[in-house]
């Protein structure tokens, strides 16, 4: 018995933690978003700071800019990824040497690089008085750094999504190889032998068997890049913010009257995420990555 | 007539610096297969015959020669402007195809529509066996018809010529048998040219019109199976071809005598004098009935049985004499007379007797 239980036990210390802090966590956060708030005497549930939050154009300016910036960046790290995933493949696939092997580890190199570095990367070489602005100005393309355009902190979020696509793009390569390294070496012949030129082989053969892992990491990095909050804060703009920083900005807003919508936001980009994440699973079973092989 | 020639085409391999293998390279290989032939390239493993087969598929650049099919030079043509089809030792078919779709692959490349190439990839499965299953995915067939739908394939696009390497070594001996009963019945069918590769002698014999023996990069022989089986060049091919009773001696004065001097007979002007090997196939060499006299025009010698084996209704029969080990053959009702420690006199019909140059 003490045999059988014994694994468990041992993950209990973790488990526990994990427990109290996420789900103790989540739940506090519900039920200060539903008005218990013991510390300014409310103590009955309502759903006020939800109706008062889905009646705010705060709200909705924040949600669509949060949709934007993360389709964009999960769509630009996509087309980005998987190209890099296929040019590597392709280059392993004629190239004998260790290049191969070079290229595939500097293209992975930003997945050891925190977010947050990344996104001071991108603050360091897109922003008005970047490196890029005045190499392009001394160089004499632009007149003055000024005239470079506003890519950092700009109401559009392309600063974040510059830092995402180059962030996940990696991620998604990282996602996409594994399946591209089961295509086997002969296929290429075979598919030569009848009468399919270079791209006509990416086409009917390696894109349709990388698109189901294709579209799960884009899915992935879109419910990453959604909920995540450390890069919108550094590159975007106080208004409008995505969800995670309207969330941040409401709760340290000074007044406590504030928290339970804070923390509404927090629930709303909670359950959304685990929407999308439950559309993934149901995708990812759907398109069983591996149907047909052997 | 659309024959495809290869002339003089040669490929040198750079040496593999962490195994340190010697360099590997195909000798100019010059060879004819007539239109709607049949041929095979039969040797061991390594011996060259995917690397010629590549080389005509295009797979692999040739350092030199050229690769004809017709009046039509194709050593510049890339693969995939060929118009060849090719069956690989697996069956290769792409895993997120249904059947039909992977047969339909090669028409498909060369913007068929849809629907035209789809009602000939449902025929084409049904020549081969396979009604039906064009709707299934390759991992739902066995071995043997997913083997048959890479035939498929390569048998739709009507190919100029039509290119297999080793397709059924994967295979159990049952469905092997299938497999090359079905090759030959549709190869007859299409009057498709075909080059095999093959190093299953018994694949080679059953299916070719004519065979070509390779070794170390080399064309050995060309020839049909019979004529390669009972007049070898040489002892290279003999030994490939399964021939054990390989005799080293000298041909002088009209003579052959071996080494030992345990073999010596007449031979005609067809064998030219000085150093060679006889090369005695083993269903040629008989059993002699006690106390009779070797009949005029035979080899005749005296030895002792050594072991004796069945083998598929007939028995093995090692026998020694002198020197020398002689392979042979005897029927059940020759074995009841023979047993292992005896002594036997054999005698070979001197037609059927082989001298190969040295």
């Amino acid at each position: 018995m003490l045999q059988k239980s014994k694994p468990y036990l041992l993950l209990l210390p973790a488990t526990a933690t994990i427990v109290l802090l996420f789900f103790g966590g989540l739940f506090d956060g519900l039920l200060k978003s539903l008005g218990y708030f013991p510390a300014i005497g409310k103590m009955e549930l309502d759903l006020t700071a939800y109706t008062g939050l889905l009646g705010s154009s705060d709200f909705w300016e924040s949600l669509a800019l949060t949709t934007r910036v993360a389709a964009l960046s999960s769509l630009i790290a996509s087309i980005l990824g998987g190209i890099i995933a296929i040019s590597l493949f392709m280059l392993s696939e004629s190239a004998k040497s260790g290049a191969p092997r070079f290229w595939q580890r500097l293209f992975q190199l930003p997945l050891t690089i925190p977010h947050l570095v990344g996104g001071y990367i991108i603050v360091l070489l897109f922003m008005q008085s970047g490196f890029l602005s005045k190499i392009l100005a001394t160089a004499g393309v632009i007149d003055d750094i000024s005239d470079f355009p506003v890519l950092v902190n700009d109401p559009f979020g392309w600063g974040i999504i510059m830092a995402y696509a180059w962030k996940e793009a990696p991620f998604v390569s990282l996602m996409i190889y594994p399946v591209l390294t089961r295509i086997h070496s002969s296929w290429r012949d075979v598919s030569r032998v009848f009468g399919a030129k270079g791209w006509q082989f990416i086409r009917e053969i390696v894109l349709p068997i990388i698109f189901p892992a294709w579209t799960i990491a884009a899915f992935i990095v879109f419910v990453f890049t959604f909920s995540a909050f450390e890069v919108p804060y550094l590159l975007g703009v106080t208004y409008p913010s995505m969800l995670p920083v309207y969330s941040y900005q409401l709760y340290t807003s000074g007044t406590l009257a504030d928290r339970p919508e804070a923390l509404a936001v927090n629930i709303i980009l909670a359950a959304l995420t685990i929407l999308l994440g439950l559309a993934v699973y149901f995708f990812s079973k759907r398109w069983n990555v591996l149907k047909g092989w052997n | 007539m659309n024959d495809l020639r290869i002339i003089n085409i040669k490929k040198q391999f750079k040496q593999t610096e962490r195994r340190g293998d010697p360099a590997f390279s195909l000798q100019p290989i010059q060879l004819t297969i007539r239109e709607g032939e049949f041929f095979s390239l039969l040797g061991p493993s390594g011996c060259g015959k995917t690397t010629l087969l590549k080389l005509v598929a295009g797979l692999l650049q040739a350092d030199s020669g050229e690769i004809w099919v017709g009046d039509t030079n194709l050593t510049k043509v890339p693969s995939e402007s060929r118009k060849f089809a090719m069956v690989f030792q697996q069956s290769l078919l792409f895993p997120h195809m249904s059947v039909e779709d992977n047969v339909a692959f090669g028409l498909k490349m060369q913007k068929v529509g849809k629907k035209q190439r789809l009602d000939k990839a449902r025929a084409m499965l049904e020549r081969v066996g396979l009604a039906g299953y064009g709707s299934r995915l390759p991992d739902e067939l066995s071995g043997g018809q997913q083997q048959r739908v890479a035939l498929a394939r390569a048998l739709v696009a009507n190919p100029r010529v039509l290119l297999m390497d080793e397709p059924f070594s994967a295979l159990d001996p049952i469905l092997r048998e299938e497999m090359r009963e079905l090759l030959g019945r549709i190869q007859k069918e299409f009057r498709v040219t075909v080059l095999f590769v093959t190093h299953d002698r018994e694949e080679a014999f059953y299916l070719s019109d004519r065979i070509g023996i390779m070794n170390e990069g080399e064309l050995l022989q060309v020839g049909n199976a019979r004529d390669l089986y009972e007049r070898p060049a040489s002892t290279t091919a003999a030994t490939f071809l399964g021939l054990k009773n390989i005799i080293e001696g000298t041909v002088s004065d009209g003579r052959f005598s071996s080494i030992g001097g345990n073999f010596e007979f007449a031979v005609n002007d067809r064998f030219q004098a000085g150093q060679g090997f006889l090369v005695l196939r083993p269903e040629a060499v008989e059993l002699m009935p006690n106390a009779s006299l070797p009949p005029k025009g035979s080899l005749h010698v005296s030895g002792v049985i050594q072991q004796l084996r069945f083998k598929h209704g007939f028995y093995l029969c090692k026998v020694q004499v002198g020197d020398e080990q002689l392979e042979c053959v005897f029927s059940s009702r020759q074995r009841e007379n023979a047993t292992a420690g005896q002594k036997v006199d054999l005698m070979v019909d001197l037609k059927d007797v082989w001298i190969v140059e040295k």
